[in-house]
């Protein structure tokens, strides 16, 4: 919960609509409480022969209530998306200085989607939770008021009742909501698994006619996520019963135990009708809390996540050369893990073009991890124009490399924006100049609006080779001099990667280049061809 | 030429959104037919909301007047109808959230058996974690449509009908009053929606494209931090939010008229049934609970239809869901796949037609084979021919995208000619049960598959029934045996998805332990060993060449090592380098 008041304090600056929305949301309590208590004084002092209201303060009551309404629902939806955008701001810059924003480095692309889905379930804390709750609170004593006037033991068990439902039954739903999630989550992760493994594994699953054992592993994990929810779904109704029940319970308390003041009593019941339906979302609201304190805390853990590589803290000024040295560097991903480079020393000049060849999985990223700063290495150094680059700060080294991965995102966003994020101010004609290195100059000019056409979410709507395409014309973009190009042609046919791969022949020879790559076309000119295998680096052909 | 993009542009743009609607509209239909018994518990549940109201309206009567009849008798049946609506609640809870369980369980049945069915030459370019997210959470967006919107729908009118019987059992009067102030709301709520309609069709394009633009920063972040437009990015994110909220806000103002029409109506009909009883209660007593009951009727009337704009946003949900739910091929749509062509005339073609081949010694046979992946697509293979007998090998030579990985695809029955005819054993492929062709063929490729498991059931995923000293000889020949023992826990490690990591060398040689316990005549090699160090490369090919004893083998490669190894064994060549070099030569 310590992690939902944390949200919560990231709010300060929105207290004024917060607030006012609070207001509006009792005022329209209020005036729903004096409807139900008017209309039924109305009816039965008629009953009993006098009038004790006009009609029309009823109506007042009545326009009242419905305007309020209104305000209450668009004050609060303005206030809550004005929360909201300060919430995803926050996460935003948070998750790029915390080491968590280097996991899309390592195609984690499901992971950061679902921290999307944690931030997204605290949407309903403001309108679902906090409104409810401070309700129900200032509830209790009008209900008191108005129902001890009819008799003081029906007051007591009355406030005996709403306790339950507005404080005991959500406290109870919370825990258990919050336990559940757990279990939900782990069930939900399990069949994510086996579906991944059907279709990555399409093929082998196809030839071995696997699909019948697969389909029955897949649908074994689902009737366990679905036995997880019916448990949360059996315990929330529990839970919904008891309140409803609360609820009956004191309509027959106010009835039996009030005749003294049959007027009051009347009063009374159309009053707490209308309390206990208020509070009868407490339960709910509940659920939602324990569910929502649980993705507060993991939006919380990646937020505040410390960097994997911290900055100096006096650093230094960085070199005009951009030659590269990789001077007797050890890593491994894990402490106890395998040694992925063992001493490596690499000369990397300035303006030459360099392969590194290796099987997936021998370490070829992790190097263009290192020359990012997304990890330190365990020894040994590397340096930048003879800066060894731990003393410089990632955002100084990164303005001199422009780099190329299998997971570089395309946004969406139009073809200039998703060009321009690694230079700015470029001009069109720039723009245009990179897309022609890139070949799909042609293809730009063929869509409705050129530059301006929109890219839909993933470049659904074109061509995967269009894709890399256009990645590797924001790279050529890029004012950096140093150009790392991480398995540029994954994914590709051969032809178009041997098409891909040939662009970067024009590529200007004052830019370095490093390719990673498992496998060269045959159709790239470069300096040295490197062979990175257990750790170190093998001279290859040319 | 230039039109192309364009128009194929917006065809997949009308396509989309038009399948999804579609998909939409059948699940709705399809859900109504199966929510009767819902909907009888909640009209059940109404009727004993109204049968409390009744007696909760003859106490206060009573109390009012100390009336004549039994106080205890109106509460003991209040109670027992209390607890009969709440059993009857909890039964609807739990049979709506029963129907949500089955459709999602067809659903996901249904996507998983398309993705199977179209195959991995199907569903070529698209990353299989968006096919994993088909699978698990666009079919989970489909819960609250059937097990809350569909429900909610029935409750809608059956409840306020009921509401509205009773009172005009009760006065016909007040059954009007209720009956105008129900109907006031679907109209008040029509013009607020084609308002919100009207709103929202002018901000659609720019809502949608705000709304994931969140979700869409986030997960190209490292894109962004590497770039080092962190802080710019974080500006335009904080200003499209403020933008999407000035829009969200524009729609929402006119959409919230139609809850405000709710409680228009709702706080109208009590206030018009409390002026209605005012007089005649003055004059007659015996009106007393006849008017309160009319008052109870009022929240019972409203609640249902508070309910329904309630769960709204889970038909939103699932219709966002749908679109690329509907874009799975459907059983009809297989037909426009030439990958999927060749399953479906399998199962049309006449029974004497299908047939299974003699499984010792097989031999294979391209005729004048013409291929292409698409359509419009360019020819990858023109008319080629040529001819493997049983076990024998044939070498597939040339670069990359020449048509290697076309053949294997055509040969393991993924893919389809064009033109002309594949044959075993003189027998066209595309007339072999597609069971009986996957049991004939061996496969490996560049990238075999390591399913989360341990490295027994790895290997055992061949043939799982197998005994213990198979798929131990299996693991034996393909040298798995030799690194299982420097495994943490030998063959009992786990693998996969958050497991233990293998080097190339060691996952080819699962694979191929894996072909050793399938034992299949014919053997397809596509890449086996692209991207091994050379040591490992023939260590590899070692036990390749093992594995080829008395098999028909087809070995796609560019390895120099391949070739030597392929030299050896002393087989023919077939370069479709040299072989598109020639046709290209001859047409000019």
């Amino acid at each position: 919960m310590t992690s939902l008041l944390t949200i919560l304090s990231l709010w300060r600056r929105r207290a004024f609509w917060l607030i006012l929305a609070i207001l509006i949301a009792l005022a329209a309590l209020a005036a729903a409480l004096a409807l139900q208590f008017q209309a039924a004084r109305y009816v039965s002092a008629a009953t009993l022969g006098s009038l004790l209201i006009v009609p029309a303060s009823l109506q007042i009551i009545g326009a009242s209530r419905v305007v309020l309404r209104y305000l209450e629902r668009l004050v609060g939806h303005d206030a809550t998306f004005r929360a909201l955008a300060d919430l995803r701001v926050w996460f935003f810059r948070r998750l790029a200085r915390s080491s968590a924003g280097g996991l899309g480095f390592r195609r984690a692309g499901d992971v950061l989607a679902r921290l999307v889905g944690d931030v997204e379930a605290l949407d309903g804390l403001f309108l679902r939770i906090i409104i409810p709750a401070i309700g129900t609170v200032l509830l209790l004593p009008v209900l008191m008021i108005v129902v001890s006037r009819d008799s003081l033991p029906a007051a007591m068990l009355v406030l005996v009742l709403f306790l339950v439902v507005g404080l005991i039954l959500p406290w109870r739903a919370a825990r258990m909501s919050r336990a559940e999630a757990k279990a939900g989550a782990a069930a939900m992760g399990s069949l994510r698994v086996a579906a991944l493994d059907t279709l990555t594994g399409l093929r082998e699953v196809r030839l071995f006619g696997a699909e019948g054992r697969m389909l029955a592993n897949i649908q074994a994990r689902e009737s366990a996520l679905f036995n997880a929810q019916r448990s949360l779904a059996s315990k929330s109704a529990w839970l919904q019963s008891a309140a409803f029940l609360a609820a009956q319970a004191a309509i027959l308390v106010i009835i039996l135990l009030g005749p003294a003041s049959p007027l009051a009593a009347v009063a009374a019941l159309f009053v707490s009708i209308a309390a206990f339906e208020f509070a009868g979302a407490m339960p709910a609201a509940g659920i939602l809390a324990g569910q929502a304190s649980a993705s507060a805390d993991r939006v919380l853990d990646a937020a505040q996540a410390r960097p994997a590589v911290s900055d100096p803290t006096q650093p230094a000024r960085l070199p005009a050369s951009h030659a590269l040295t990789f001077d007797h560097v050890s890593f491994r991903w894990r402490n106890a893990g395998p040694l992925v480079l063992d001493q490596l020393d690499l000369q990397i000049p300035q303006g030459s073009r360099i392969a590194v060849l290796g099987p997936s999985g021998a370490g070829k990223s992790t190097l263009a991890a290192l020359l990012l700063k997304l990890a330190s290495p365990e020894s040994g150094q590397i340096r930048l124009g003879g800066v060894d680059i731990a003393t410089l700060t990632a955002v100084d080294l990164r303005s001199r490399i422009a780099y190329l991965s299998q997971t570089t995102h395309i946004f969406a966003d139009t073809v200039a924006n998703n060009l321009r994020l690694t230079n700015e101010s470029a001009s069109d004609d720039a723009l245009w100049t990179a897309l022609e290195a890139a070949q799909l100059a042609d293809f730009v000019r063929s869509l409705p609006v050129g530059l301006n056409s929109w890219l839909d979410e993933g470049a659904g709507n074109i061509s995967g080779g269009q894709a890399r395409r256009l990645a590797l014309a924001r790279t050529f973009l890029s004012p950096a001099p140093i150009l790392i190009l991480d398995e540029p042609g994954a994914g590709l046919d051969g032809a178009t990667e041997a098409a891909l791969l040939e662009t970067l022949n024009h590529v200007p020879t004052n830019r370095t280049i490093l390719l990673i790559t498992h496998r060269l076309m045959g159709v790239e000119k470069l300096d040295r061809i490197w062979r990175l295998a257990n750790g170190h680096l093998v001279s290859a052909t040319g | 030429m230039c039109e192309a993009p364009k128009l194929l542009y917006l065809a997949i743009m009308a396509r989309t959104k038009t399948n999804a609607s579609l998909l939409v509209s059948q699940e709705i239909k399809q859900g109504r037919r199966l929510t009767y018994r819902v909907t009888a518990c909640g009209a059940g549940a109404a009727v004993l909301a109204i049968l409390q109201a009744w007696f909760a309206a003859s106490m206060l009567a009573i109390i009012l007047h100390h009336g004549t009849s039994s106080l205890p008798l109106a509460a003991v049946l209040f109670a027992i109808a209390a607890l009969a609506r709440a059993g009857l609640m909890r039964a609807e809870a739990h049979m709506a959230f029963n129907l949500g369980i089955a459709a999602r369980r067809r659903l996901r049945n249904h996507s998983l058996n398309a993705l199977l069915a179209i195959g991995p030459a199907g569903v070529r370019g698209t990353h299989s974690a968006d096919l994993a997210g088909i699978v698990v959470d666009r079919v989970e967006a489909f819960d609250g449509l059937h097990a809350r919107w569909i429900p909610a729908v029935s409750m809608a009118v059956i409840g306020p009908a009921l509401g509205i019987i009773a009172g005009f059992i009760a006065d016909p009067l007040a059954g009007v009053i209720l009956a105008i102030a129900a109907l006031l709301v679907p109209v008040g709520m029509a013009f607020a929606g084609i308002g919100a309609g009207i709103a929202s069709q002018r901000q659609f394009t720019a809502m949608s494209r705000l709304q994931t633009r969140f979700i869409d920063r986030i997960r190209g972040i490292s894109t962004i931090i590497l770039a080092g437009r962190s802080n710019d990015e974080a500006a335009s994110l904080a200003q499209a939010a403020d933008e999407l909220r000035v829009r969200t806000m524009r729609v929402i103002r006119v959409a919230f008229v139609s809850s405000t029409m709710l409680d228009l109506a709702a706080a109208g009909a009590l206030i018009a049934i409390a002026i209605r009883f005012a007089a005649p209660l003055r004059n007659h007593l015996a009106a007393t609970p006849l008017a309160l009951f009319c008052l109870l009727l009022v929240p019972i009337i409203f609640a249902p239809l508070r309910g329904f704009a309630a769960v709204y946003q889970d038909r939103m949900t699932a219709q966002a869901a749908a679109e690329r739910l509907a874009d799975l091929p459907a059983a009809e749509r297989l037909a426009d796949l030439p990958t999927a062509r060749a399953g479906r005339e399998a199962l049309r073609a006449p029974q004497a037609d299908i047939r299974t081949v003699s499984a010792s010694g097989l031999g294979i046979a391209f005729e004048q084979v013409c291929f292409r992946w698409s359509d419009g697509g360019p020819l990858v293979l023109d008319h080629l021919s040529f001819r493997v007998p049983a076990g024998e090998m044939l070498l597939l030579l040339g670069p990359s995208g020449v048509g290697k990985s076309s053949i294997i695809d055509l040969l393991l029955g993924f893919a389809r000619p064009t033109s002309g005819r594949v044959t075993i054993n003189g027998a066209d492929i595309a007339s072999i049960v597609p069971a009986s062709l996957a049991r004939m063929t061996s496969w490996i490729g560049q990238h075999p598959m390591i399913f989360a498991g341990s490295v027994a059931d790895n290997i055992r995923f061949a043939r799982p029934e197998a005994p213990d000293a198979e798929w131990q000889e299996a693991a034996r020949l393909a040298r798995v045996t030799d690194f299982a023992g420097s495994l943490p826990v030998g063959f009992d490690t786990m693998l996969g998805e958050g497991g233990y990591g293998l080097s190339g060398g060691q996952v080819q040689r699962i694979a191929i332990a894996r072909a050793f316990l399938k034992d299949s005549p014919l053997l397809l090699l596509d890449e086996p060993t692209a991207h091994l160090d050379p040591a490992t490369e023939r260590e590899v090919l070692d036990s390749l060449r093992r594995l080829a004893v008395g098999r028909t083998v087809i070995l796609a490669t560019h390895s120099a090592i391949a070739h030597e190894f392929a030299r050896e064994s002393g087989v023919k060549k077939l370069d479709l380098g040299a072989l598109k070099h020639e046709r290209l030569r001859t047409a000019v």
